[in-house]
């Protein structure tokens, strides 16, 4: 259980996480929507030891991790672009956590073949990131952060970079995966729609300030989120149909 | 259609300032060296060509440019990388951005006069040392000038080319975004060390393999600063291709000619080499 107390931080005198208090537990996923410099990147930084606090308490399973380098935290950050590794293929760029670790040979291949099956990458092992799509290239990053077996997996807007088709498989690929492997995640987007359909829990980010809403139906009726206005504007559409 | 004469027009121009003398330059080098031409010409004859061949001077040569290559480049790019590692914004921000270009701007001869005036017995180097009490006489001091182990021109050409790819991998830094790649990879588990060996490096010189490779062949075939500060003994290519022609005797000029056209097959055989295992990298081939 991820536990977060009071964080703040500041950039050039701006406040960019104010006072962020909230709690993350095992194999949940936690959806935080936001819009662009609401603060979501820089939390996800903090969390992941890329970005000190200056203030406040992380708390991983009990153990404070703001001591602990991001190399020794098991938190894994992934970006909106895959940033595959450019000189390594397919197999490689999964297998990297576990050659860092000196991992067996025959565990690696069980391990990576295993995942290239999961992803839905048959045949992909040998190829270069130049040669694979979008969608294969987010899949092949997923790859290589599940083989760590992380424990606390960050998404910075994963999908953002990826067109509305690919976008869609992507997102029911992340839901199974996340239940497969029992991830415990938080899922930063500005896209509403991602939001609800990711997170078994919902968070909205403004001017540095973290709102956790208890159900679904709470984040729906708060107006801030804009889930009213998006169904408003459906209903409104279908009317306009109708009475055509 | 305008767009298409001017595409034309541009390509062409190209060819003729680049391509044209290149090969008119080898195909003359060629036939000169096959006896096919010049003031001496006796007809066609692989004679030459057996001579350069057959001396172990020539590959000692060829040796001896490789081997001044690859310990200047290897030295350029460790100091280089380490310094773009070490401070990635330094070199695209601030003063240090600035004085990183001067030593680029200094000509080639001007340089191995300057390494001539420090590391040579009577130089810099060796003065400072005497008025130490390091050596006992000026004569003591080693040869680091016109040395058979290629230093003066070593040191020359590492003055050279470090600052050029600082400047080119600070740049490659920003480009690929290698800080980002840099933090995953600490998510993920790695040390600082295994960030730098296992992503910085092969990042920036896969990136730059072509950049280097240039530059590689830019010190095999470098002239001024060998002349100065080589040794007479074992020379590089270009100063034993240039001896050659202008020797008094006209008929060491077809086997200089020969030598060229050896370097040349041997520039594009590699370059050839480099096209295809790039192409071969981006899934091309």
């Amino acid at each position: 259980m991820l536990t977060i107390k009071n964080i703040n931080k500041q950039y050039k005198g701006e406040a960019v996480l104010q006072g962020l208090s909230f709690t993350l537990r095992a194999h949940e996923m936690l959806s935080i929507l936001g819009r662009s410099g609401s603060g979501k990147t820089t939390l996800l930084k903090v969390l992941a030891g890329l970005e000190t606090a200056d203030s406040g308490q992380l708390l991983l399973d009990g153990q404070d991790l703001s001591p602990v380098p991001a190399n020794q935290r098991g938190v894994v950050y992934l970006y909106q672009e895959a940033l595959l590794f450019p000189h390594l293929n397919v197999f490689e760029n999964i297998a990297f956590g576990l050659r860092l670790r000196r991992r067996p040979e025959t565990e690696i291949k069980e391990k990576v073949n295993g995942l290239l099956q999961r992803l839905e990458l048959p045949g992909q092992a040998r190829k270069m990131p130049e040669q694979l799509s979008g969608g294969q290239r987010q899949r092949v990053a997923f790859g290589r952060a599940l083989i760590i077996e992380p424990r606390v997996l960050l998404l910075d807007e994963p999908f953002g970079a990826l067109d509305a088709e690919t976008r869609r498989s992507m997102q029911q690929l992340l839901k199974r995966v996340a239940k497969d492997f029992g991830l415990t995640a938080i899922f930063v987007t500005h896209d509403l729609k991602e939001a609800m359909l990711m997170g078994d829990r919902l968070g909205m980010m403004q001017n540095g300030q973290l709102k956790i809403y208890g159900n679904r139906a709470e984040f729906i009726a708060d107006e801030s989120t804009g889930a009213l206005d998006e169904a408003r504007f459906w209903t409104d559409l279908q009317g306009l149909k109708l009475t055509k | 259609m305008q767009q298409r004469w001017a595409a034309y027009g541009g390509r062409s121009l190209f060819v003729l300032l680049s391509a044209v003398p290149i090969v008119a330059g080898v195909s003359y080098a060629l036939l000169y060296s096959l006896g096919l031409t010049g003031v001496l010409s006796e007809g066609f004859t692989l004679a030459h060509w057996q001579e350069v061949l057959g001396d172990a001077a020539f590959w000692r040569t060829l040796g001896f440019s490789l081997y001044v290559a690859a310990v200047s480049i290897g030295v350029a790019l460790g100091l280089s990388l380490a310094l773009v590692l070490r401070s990635p914004q330094a070199f695209t921000k601030g003063a240090l951005s600035f004085f990183i270009y001067l030593p680029l701007s200094i000509p080639a001869i001007v340089m191995a006069f300057f390494i001539f005036q420090w590391l040579g017995k009577g130089g810099w180097l060796s003065r400072l040392s005497h008025q130490l009490g390091l050596i006992g006489a000026l004569e003591q001091f080693p040869d680091w000038v016109n040395d058979n182990y290629g230093i003066g021109i070593i040191v020359a050409h590492v003055i050279m080319a470090t600052p050029f790819f600082t400047i080119f991998f600070a740049n490659l830094y920003q480009n690929e975004r290698l800080g980002e790649y840099l933090h995953l990879a600490a998510t993920l588990g790695a040390k600082r060390r295994q960030r730098i060996f296992r992503v910085a490096v092969p990042v920036l010189l896969r990136r730059g393999l072509a950049t280097v490779f240039l530059y590689f062949m830019f010190v095999m075939g470098s002239y001024e600063i060998p002349l100065l500060v080589g040794s007479q003994s074992v020379q590089m290519v270009s100063i034993r291709t240039i001896q050659r022609l202008q020797r008094y005797n006209l008929g060491d000029i077809p086997e200089a000619y020969a030598i060229s056209v050896a370097y040349t097959v041997m520039v594009v055989v590699l370059l050839v080499g480099l096209l295809w295992y790039n192409r071969k990298q981006m899934g091309r081939a």
